[in-house]
């Protein structure tokens, strides 16, 4: 041990070369060390869930920043950097992700994207969230700018989900979830949209509800055009569903006896309420115009045109707002067709005959009621009326064989007095007309049939 | 400490080879070497990097410098130590065979 001494007095010249290696060693080895401890850091933190993470090695000191979600995530990561090898020191620059209350998560869609903003719990909902985006909304670019915090609801990725499915059936609008709040508005991109995104929303997850929903769906639109030249009746836009399509077919053909009715409705749900019986009463109105179109927006009926005669143009105009149901608007703009020129006797009698040769004036049945599908008709005939102003016409009633042959000669009396008592509200004078009832006595068909007990049920009109 | 030791094996594996030779040296040197008190002044230095490394006091690089460096240290007097006792096994027998007269220089009581 003393001989050990005695030589170790003697090793310091070494110190000298040592010194030079110990330079040359740091001076290669340094940055490769470093390179080595990031990467090891990296790796060992592989499978901790971090935000914002940042490692930087200075010699074998590790600064090491992060956001963690959790304080067990946090020490474990803390943990995972500190047992790389050849760590010395490291600088915990970690800290959690920042609470947000409330908890906000927005979706904002506009013509060309759709952006999401606020808050989501971790990168593996926030990628979800996002690719459910990209794929509900096909072909539209969506901008994630949602950012990291805690304290999401309960199943919060379930209910975006849900939302995301929304957004889709929106054109413009927003979606936020607040807490586990949802409210709503925009514009629905199909007419039904606004129904659909109601329906969806009943499927929230349990504890999650629709604070606001103002999602508006593009009006539902109804719109008929009489073309009298064409002799077509064009009926376009929705319908609810194929039973109301059906009546209103049926509604049209009664009403319009000398137009083809050319059939273009589509079925769509979202239709306002009273919808098949403001359309019904609106195609009443449009029947008594020479030409004119219809237009039913929502709750709007627009109604312009021409009508036969002065007193039918402000029957419809007063009429039509008062048979809509209730929280329907009309607007009409009914303007009277010019007078056609005057003829004589012979022709009206001629006329007459060809327009009852058409359509017949209907009654509701056993009544001398005149029915509303009749009014085009009435007025097409008293048009004819007004130009042989010095005509005495006769207007007979007609039954068919069924009942009492007394109630039939009273009932086809007084349907002919209803006609004449139309013609004379049309602004004839009553003293051109003189009604009188046959009953079933001139039948012009065989009565034991249906169609041709139909043609027996009619009114004549007798120019003098 | 493995993965450092691992990982400078060759600066270590030189210091080592530079103080084996150094000790190989040393025993048969002639002169007197550093004094005493020069010696006990280096070991104190040297104590003091030792606790100021293990209390891991100097940051970043200049700390990982100061850790290479006293590992070589470490290593060339590993490699001295060695290095000399080798030689003075070797000067020993030599000795006790007589083909070489040694005189060590200066003189001292048998180690």
């Amino acid at each position: 041990m003393r001989g050990l001494f005695r030589w170790s007095r003697k090793w310091w010249p070494g110190l000298i070369p040592l010194a030079v290696l110990w330079g040359l060693a740091a001076w290669y080895e340094t940055v490769p060390l470093e390179q080595d401890l990031a990467a090891d850091t990296a790796a060992a933190l592989k499978n901790d869930v971090l935000d914002k993470t940042r490692i930087d090695v200075a010699g074998r000191d590790i600064t090491f920043s992060a956001d963690a979600f959790s304080e067990e995530g946090r020490r474990s990561a803390l943990t995972s950097v500190e047992t790389v090898p050849g760590v010395r020191l490291v600088n915990d620059r970690t800290r959690l992700v920042p609470e947000a209350k409330p908890y906000v998560w927005t979706a904002q869609r506009d013509v060309v994207r759709v952006t999401l903003s606020g808050s989501t719990p971790l990168p593996a909902i926030k990628a979800r969230l996002a690719e459910a985006a990209k794929a509900a909304l096909n072909g539209v670019e969506v901008v994630d700018q949602t950012s990291f915090a805690r304290g999401a609801p309960q199943r919060f990725d379930a209910a975006v989900l849900l939302l995301i499915e929304q957004v889709a059936r929106l054109k413009e609008g927003k979606v936020t979830l607040s807490d586990k709040a949802v409210s709503l508005s925009g514009m629905a991109r199909e007419l039904g949209g606004r129904e659909a995104i109601w329906a969806s929303l009943r499927n929230l997850p349990e504890g999650y509800s629709v604070a606001a929903n103002d999602i508006a769906a593009p009006p539902y639109v109804f719109q008929a055009n009489k073309d009298p030249v064409g002799g077509t009746l064009t009926l376009g836009g929705h319908v609810p569903d194929n039973k109301v399509h059906d009546e209103l077919v049926e509604a049209a053909k009664r009403k319009f006896f000398g137009e083809k009715v050319t059939d273009n409705l589509k079925a769509s749900i979202g239709a306002p309420k009273g919808f098949a019986e403001a359309v019904t009463r609106a195609l009443g109105a449009l029947s008594r115009l020479s030409t004119g179109s219809l237009e039913v927006a929502d709750r709007e009926v627009k109604l312009s045109g021409d009508a036969l005669y002065d007193r039918a143009a402000n029957q419809i105009r007063q009429g039509l707002a008062k048979e809509l149901p209730e929280g329907w608007k009309a607007k009409a703009e009914i303007s009277v067709k010019p007078a056609a020129a005057p003829v004589d006797a012979s022709v009206c009698q001629r006329l007459f005959s060809e327009v009852l040769g058409e359509a017949r004036i209907r009654f509701e049945s056993g009544s001398a009621t005149i029915s509303a599908d009749s009014a085009g008709l009435l007025d097409r005939l008293a048009e004819i009326a007004l130009r042989c102003p010095a005509a005495a016409i006769e207007i007979i009633g007609h039954t068919d064989s069924d009942g009492d042959a007394a109630a039939n000669q009273a009932l086809s009396e007084a349907r002919a007095k209803a006609v004449a008592d139309y013609l004379v509200r049309a602004g004839l004078p009553a003293d051109r007309f003189k009604t009188s009832g046959q009953g079933s006595s001139v039948p012009v068909a065989d009565n034991d049939t249906e169609e041709g007990k139909a043609k027996n049920r009619r009114i004549d009109f007798l120019v003098r | 400490m493995t993965a450092f030791l691992t990982f400078h094996w060759g600066w270590l594996v030189g210091a080592l080879l530079l103080g084996l030779a150094m000790g190989w040296i040393s025993v048969v040197q002639h002169g007197e070497g550093l004094s005493k008190r020069a010696v006990q002044s280096i070991a104190l230095v040297v104590i003091i990097l030792i606790g100021v490394a293990v209390a891991r006091v100097v940051p970043g690089r200049p700390g990982y410098w100061l850790d290479l460096g006293l590992v070589l240290f470490a290593a060339y007097l590993i490699g001295c130590a060695v290095g000399s006792a080798l030689r003075d096994r070797l000067v020993a027998r030599q000795m006790a065979a007589g083909r070489i007269p040694v005189r060590t220089d200066p003189p001292g009581p048998p180690s």
